[in-house]
């Protein structure tokens, strides 16, 4: 599914990471693992760092957070807010929305679209299309697009394939109309057959919590996991990605009629640094243009991802002027998703901790 | 069997040698991360994608290219 947007653009971007830090060396020591094994993991896959929420902690305490934050600097006036957009898979209840809980908790304005979005790694382009799409009206002037989760409270702390490479976090993306003649292109695709690839059995309709969906169950190598935690495919999730991702690059660039030496970066989501490195051989995308380092410093967080990876590597740049960039994502769904756009000069770009 | 493909399986495995008849589970360097690479690497030089089930009746490194012949010819 291809999208054309024009005039629109992104003024801001604040990420949350929960100050709490974990290191992956000492929580494989607590697996039992053998040190030699996890030194490899971390250089070739660049597990070092991340950072998890306290317990308790939800997206909208983050949300809340970081907007209170920008507000408090007058770099975004609550008034100014005509749609909140949440891209999450840890909402804090089944029902309300968490956008409704942030309103609140924020008194934002009755006069606004609140609207959550059950999306993963692919979200952030995903809320970026949907903040478009809303920014064709003209009572929208800005929209505050947050992408985000707190999945390390749905990871099983005995199962070492995926615990140890989990991180929380919430993007705060401020996208409003531009007087320029900017021109995006946006490419979705979907294949729900392969929904089971990255899943939460336990939790929703189909499977209620139960204290049977609490049981951990030995899925082998002595990794324990219920059905109230995420389960993901890891070798079927690598193949999807260095299947579909390039040839929807390619796609997106051919209809743009660009070519990779136009843009200046390639911002995708961050899985681990294997995974990347792989995309951007098959792509001959050279590697100082496609950033790998946010899992290295903050476990990968989902929807936050291209968000840290921006304001950690290219924040002076935006700041100061224009950059080229193609973004992609990919995850649940499964969803695969990229942009083509010009980014910047951003009033805001940075990374604050949340205590 | 194609000499380059034994010559990769060894990098991967961080072994001198791995020869066709050499069962790789039974290789104490055969993890799930190997899996990863070796899966990567059969998608950068043959165009071929395998899963890690797609293992599954692998035992040796010969099973592995008949593999990747019969997935190269489809």
């Amino acid at each position: 599914m291809n999208f054309s947007f024009r005039n629109k653009r992104i003024s801001g971007l604040l990420t949350v990471a929960p100050a709490n830090e974990r290191s992956f060396l000492q929580e494989m020591k607590n697996f039992n693992a053998p040190e030699a094994r996890s030194l490899k993991l971390m250089e070739v896959m660049g597990y070092d760092k991340r950072r998890v929420v306290t317990e308790g902690v939800c997206v909208s305490d983050l949300a809340v957070f970081g907007l209170q934050n920008l507000f408090s600097r007058s770099l975004l006036q609550p008034d100014e807010i005509d749609a909140l957009i949440l891209i999450s898979q840890t909402p804090d209840y089944l029902v309300p929305p968490t956008t409704s809980v942030i309103q609140g908790r924020l008194g934002l304005k009755q006069d606004i679209l609140c609207m959550d979005i059950n999306q993963a790694c692919a979200g952030f382009v995903i809320g970026l299309i949907q903040a478009f799409m809303l920014l064709e009206q003209q009572s929208v002037r800005k929209v505050v697009l947050l992408s985000g989760d707190v999945l390390s409270r749905k990871v099983s702390p005995k199962d070492r394939t995926i615990y140890p490479i989990v991180g929380d976090a919430l993007a705060i993306t401020v996208a409003e109309r531009d007087a320029g003649e900017s021109s995006i292109e946006a490419s979705v695709k979907m294949d729900g057959s392969r929904a089971n690839a990255l899943c939460i059995p336990a939790g929703g309709m189909r499977l209620p919590c139960s204290p049977q969906t609490t049981v951990l169950e030995d899925v082998g190598d002595n990794n324990l996991r219920a059905k109230d935690h995420l389960f993901m495919d890891g070798s079927a999730i690598f193949n999807f990605v260095q299947t579909e991702v390039p040839s929807l690059i390619n796609d997106l660039f051919a209809r743009a009629g660009r070519d990779f030496n136009s843009v200046d970066y390639f911002l995708c989501h961050q899985p681990n640094r294997f995974m990347l490195q792989k995309l951007a051989d098959k792509m001959k995308i050279p590697y100082q243009k496609m950033p790998n380092n946010v899992v290295e410093r903050f476990g990968n967080s989902g929807g936050a991802t291209i968000p840290m990876a921006l304001t950690i590597n290219i924040a002076d740049r935006l700041k100061a002027g224009r950059v080229n960039a193609c973004l992609a994502g990919f995850g649940a769904g499964l969803t695969w998703a990229a942009m083509l756009l010009t980014l910047g000069p951003f009033s805001f770009c940075e990374l604050i901790d949340y205590n | 069997m194609s000499d380059p493909f034994l010559q990769k399986l060894a990098e991967i495995l961080e072994v001198p040698e791995v020869k066709s008849s050499d069962e790789l589970k039974a290789l104490p360097q055969w993890d799930s991360l190997a899996v990863l690479s070796v899966i990567a690497m059969l998608d950068a030089t043959y165009g071929v994608n395998l899963r890690a089930a797609d293992f599954a009746t692998v035992q040796s490194a010969g099973d592995l290219w008949k593999l990747v012949e019969s997935q190269k010819r489809s």
